[in-house]
């Protein structure tokens, strides 16, 4: 079902009404990514119908419930395996992946990096909001140094991944990274991503205030936000500014793009191929 | 239906080509309209260590698909003796290699023959094909299978190149033992 | 078993095949159009068969990061609304167990070989078991319903895999093709080219408006349609618990109808899942009940204790979950005793004891990677008379 894609874009004609009010805490920057994702499917004009969003387990896990679309909430850290099976299935349909931190980088962080390297049509999130929110609040493997949780009680002292770095070096053909403070360049980032034949990884940097915030003092959402600005810097000045004496942890913007083949095509190349010669 | 049962090891190590001379053996005998079950050892040893390739043929259905009493077994090397020993039959014929598996245990219920089948392979200019001599040599002496039958199967999975070769190991391996039986019936012709 | 059909005279001879090698056969010839595995022993050759024949029938092959992605694959491939299947061995069948799980609660149709070999854990890679009769039938966490089978023969593997595919769609649940490692590797003389009396079993599909679908609503037969994204409906699919619209609830009442259904719907159509298979049971004093590797020595078994005057019979599940219970009851009526050769430290036995009570029931079980043999059996089933 396609919404009309001259029109001004509405959220409500992407969302499942009969699933409101949505169960994200004030403050969570989940809603934002998910409004940017829909903007995005929106601006590009992808029929709902053909659109398959399958997410894993947790906070992010759950935004798929939420999607006017073919939709799949899956077991913890396999969405991205399961999703791999439905787009190599189902050519036709743009597959996306919803997945949080700990879902893709811990206990799924085997798939993403094969999921690079196979380079298949998919576009994945990553809503990093540097916890494992669902369950209470435990140390996750992007939450910084020194932060609270309730797993680590004296902070945490293990270092933290830089998804994108690692995706990008398992050949992601598409690596972005963008903040919910800015939701239009996230919404394009996204629609970049969408755009891209193969595997597109984006991380966006959520926040969550009620967990993670409560437990560091670290205020409220805006606060928050302010704090990952301090941290971050767009890559467009990365060339042109040294700013030694404020680290550049986390650059955003599109951070990797390649040209390798989509796994998809190629496969299916191969196998006409293989149909062909067979008598 | 047991009656019709009968049971063959080719026994030997990792890469003689044990399971290919299996192969051949029951495809001719599957083109002769009987029932073949092949097994074979799966061990990591089997690349260089004990290794063996069974067939149980019969008539109807093969219930049991693995060897209870052996008929024929084929020993290309010493570390198959001990292995398949117990499992002959009374009166069951042991064909080893003479140089391959020179020491067999006494026991006066076996047909045991020793022959120089690795040999011959490399009179033909290839130890490679020791199997394919000794499966030439099981077929004349135990007769189990049509001498046409067996030369088709081999051709049809052999590779092009080694056709000749194997062709010929086959052939020697039937006139090896073919010459033994011969000369067996004419030891016992006489007495 | 491996028969040659009398009819088949005079066309092309039987060809040596594995059990394996017919497993990959027969799921291309039940429809299935995707595979992902892992590579594992001593069922790799499955895989390795599909790689080759399934671009070429159209389908998609996938060899995954590890045996939980291909699992995940596989579901995900279904939901696609693709035919899908993976094969693995104890321990990736371990590994799969929790998306296993998802399946049955989802209702995702799919097909999981199970090459059973020696275990617990690594265990013995080459030598065979049947020790994952109880992880087939339990193995996830939660109740759930599932159909587990177990050819004993090349030839079965071929037909029960077909079985399976045609089992998963019209049921909308996982179905697992259990065989231990000998009938796995074993190469029997086979003719495939038999004609199937009944046609391919295909999803049952959603017609009517989108609007008013429920993808967890059934009718009396307790198997709701399915949707194939793309086709308008736009539905969610989630591991929790849900009701009747898919949806994530934990109402008391939604979950109690959702689950009940889901429960009782494979016993709701047990003429169409149960088979099973007996050798001279009419009149047998001892009845032996087993499966694969086991099942074939012990109808040497039969012959053997009939030869010397002991009424043997043989009783064999090839639906073994779930249990043929009613057909194992007529099976066993007459008989003394019931005995369960087994290669594990007594699985079946302990569901045929629940099944026909422990006191006519003995178990002969060996876990050392070596198969029980045909006179090892008799010489048991034939104590088993004499003492009864």
């Amino acid at each position: 079902m396609l919404v009309d894609q001259t029109a001004e874009f509405d959220v409500r004609d992407y969302l499942r009404k009969e699933m409101m009010p949505h169960f994200l805490c004030p403050g969570c920057g989940h809603g934002i990514a998910l409004r940017a994702l829909l903007w995005a499917i929106h601006d590009l004009g992808i029929d709902k119908d053909k659109l398959a969003v399958v997410s894993g387990i947790g906070c992010a896990g759950r935004l798929s419930a939420y999607i006017d679309a073919n939709t799949f909430h899956v077991t913890h850290g396999r969405p991205l395996a399961f999703a791999t099976g439905l787009a190599l299935a189902r050519p036709d349909l743009q597959v996306v992946v919803i997945s949080g931190d700990g879902d893709c980088l811990a206990i799924g962080g085997n798939h993403l990096i094969h999921a690079c390297r196979r380079n298949l049509n998919l576009t994945c999130l990553m809503l990093n909001n540097e916890v494992y929110g669902m369950t209470g609040g435990q140390v996750s493997p992007t939450t910084p140094e020194t932060l609270l949780t309730t797993t680590t009680p004296r902070g945490n002292t293990e270092p933290h991944f830089d998804a994108c770095a690692l995706a990008a070096a398992a050949g992601a053909g598409f690596v972005g990274r963008e903040v919910t403070r800015h939701v239009p360049k996230l919404k394009e980032l996204i629609r970049e991503g969408l755009s891209h034949p193969g595997f597109a990884f984006i991380e966006v940097l959520s926040d969550c205030t009620e967990i993670l915030g409560r437990k560091n003092d670290l205020g409220s959402s805006p606060e928050m936000m302010l704090r990952q600005k301090s941290e971050l810097r767009p890559t467009a000045y990365r060339d042109t500014v040294d700013m030694p004496f404020r680290p550049n942890h986390l650059p955003t913007g599109i951070l990797a793009r390649n040209d390798r083949p989509e796994y998809g095509t190629s496969y299916r190349r191969a196998a006409a191929a293989a149909r062909e010669a067979k008598p | 239906m047991s009656e019709s049962r009968i049971e063959i090891r080719f026994g030997g190590t990792g890469g003689q080509g044990l399971i290919l001379s299996a192969k051949m053996l029951a495809d001719a005998m599957a083109a002769e309209g009987r029932n073949v079950a092949q097994t074979q050892s799966y061990e990591p040893t089997s690349r260089g260590g004990y290794c063996n390739a069974d067939l149980v043929i019969a008539e109807g259905e093969v219930d049991f698909p693995l060897l209870t009493e052996i008929d024929s077994l084929v020993l290309l090397d010493r570390l198959a003796v001990k292995p398949s020993w117990p499992l002959l039959k009374p009166g069951a014929l042991v064909i080893a290699d003479s140089r391959l598996c020179p020491d067999l245990p006494a026991q006066a219920e076996q047909r045991c023959l020793h022959l120089p089948l690795s040999a011959t392979a490399l009179e033909l200019g290839s130890e490679r094909v020791t199997n394919m001599v000794a499966l030439g040599a099981l077929i004349a002496l135990s007769g189990v299978c049509d001498r046409r039958r067996i030369e088709r199967a081999v051709r049809a999975s052999t590779p092009r190149g080694f056709l000749n070769l194997n062709m010929d190991a086959l052939d020697a391996g039937l006139s090896l033992g073919s010459g033994i039986g011969a000369a067996r019936a004419a030891v016992a012709g006489s007495v | 078993m491996n028969a040659i059909d009398p009819a088949l005279a005079g066309r092309p001879a039987a060809t040596l095949m594995s059990g394996n090698q017919a497993c990959a056969l027969g799921a291309i010839a039940g429809g299935c159009r995707f595979f992902a595995g892992y590579p594992i022993t001593p069922s790799s050759e499955i895989a390795e068969r599909l790689a080759r024949s399934l671009p070429e029938v159209g389908g998609v092959f996938v060899q995954m990061e590890d045996e939980i992605a291909s699992m995940a694959a596989v579901i995900g491939a279904s939901m696609g609304g693709v035919k899908s299947m993976t094969a693995t061995s104890g321990p990736g069948f371990s590994l799969k167990q929790e998306n296993l799980g998802y399946a049955a609660g989802a209702e995702i149709p799919c097909v999981i070989v199970n090459v059973m070999r020696g275990g617990p854990s690594t265990g013995m890679p080459t030598r065979p078991a049947q020790a994952d009769i109880m992880q087939s039938r339990w193995g996830s966490h939660g109740d759930y319903p599932i159909i587990v089978l177990t050819p004993w023969s090349v030839r079965e593997i071929f037909d029960e895999t077909i079985r399976a595919f045609d089992l998963a769609e019209r049921f909308r649940t996982p179905v697992v093709l259990l065989y231990d490692q000998v009938v796995a590797q074993l190469s029997e003389t086979v003719v495939l080219d038999v004609v199937r009396d009944t046609a391919l079993v295909e999803r049952k599909w959603a017609s009517g408006p989108p609007a008013d679908y429920k993808p967890y609503a059934a009718g009396a037969d307790g198997i709701p349609p399915m949707v194939r994204p793309g086709a308008g409906y736009r539905t969610h699919t989630t591991g929790l618990t849900h009701s009747e619209n898919g949806f994530p609830t934990q109402n008391p009442e939604a979950v109690t109808r959702n689950l009940s259904r889901l429960f009782s719907k494979l016993d709701l159509n047990r003429e169409a899942i149960d088979a099973w298979h007996t050798l001279g049971c009419d009149d047998a004093e001892v009845v032996i009940v087993a499966i694969g590797i086991t099942a074939r020595a012990a109808s040497r078994a039969v012959e053997l204790c009939r030869a010397q005057g002991v009424r043997a019979g043989l009783f064999r599940p090839k639906t073994l979950w779930p249990f043929p219970e009613d057909a194992l009851r007529a099976a066993t009526a007459n008989a003394r005793a019931v005995l369960v050769p087994e290669l594990n430290a007594g699985q079946l036995s302990r569901e045929v004891q629940r099944i026909l009570g422990g006191a006519k029931v003995d178990g002969l079980f060996r876990f050392n990677g070596e198969p029980l043999l045909p006179s090892e059996i008799a010489a048991r089933a034939a104590a088993l008379v004499k003492g009864a």
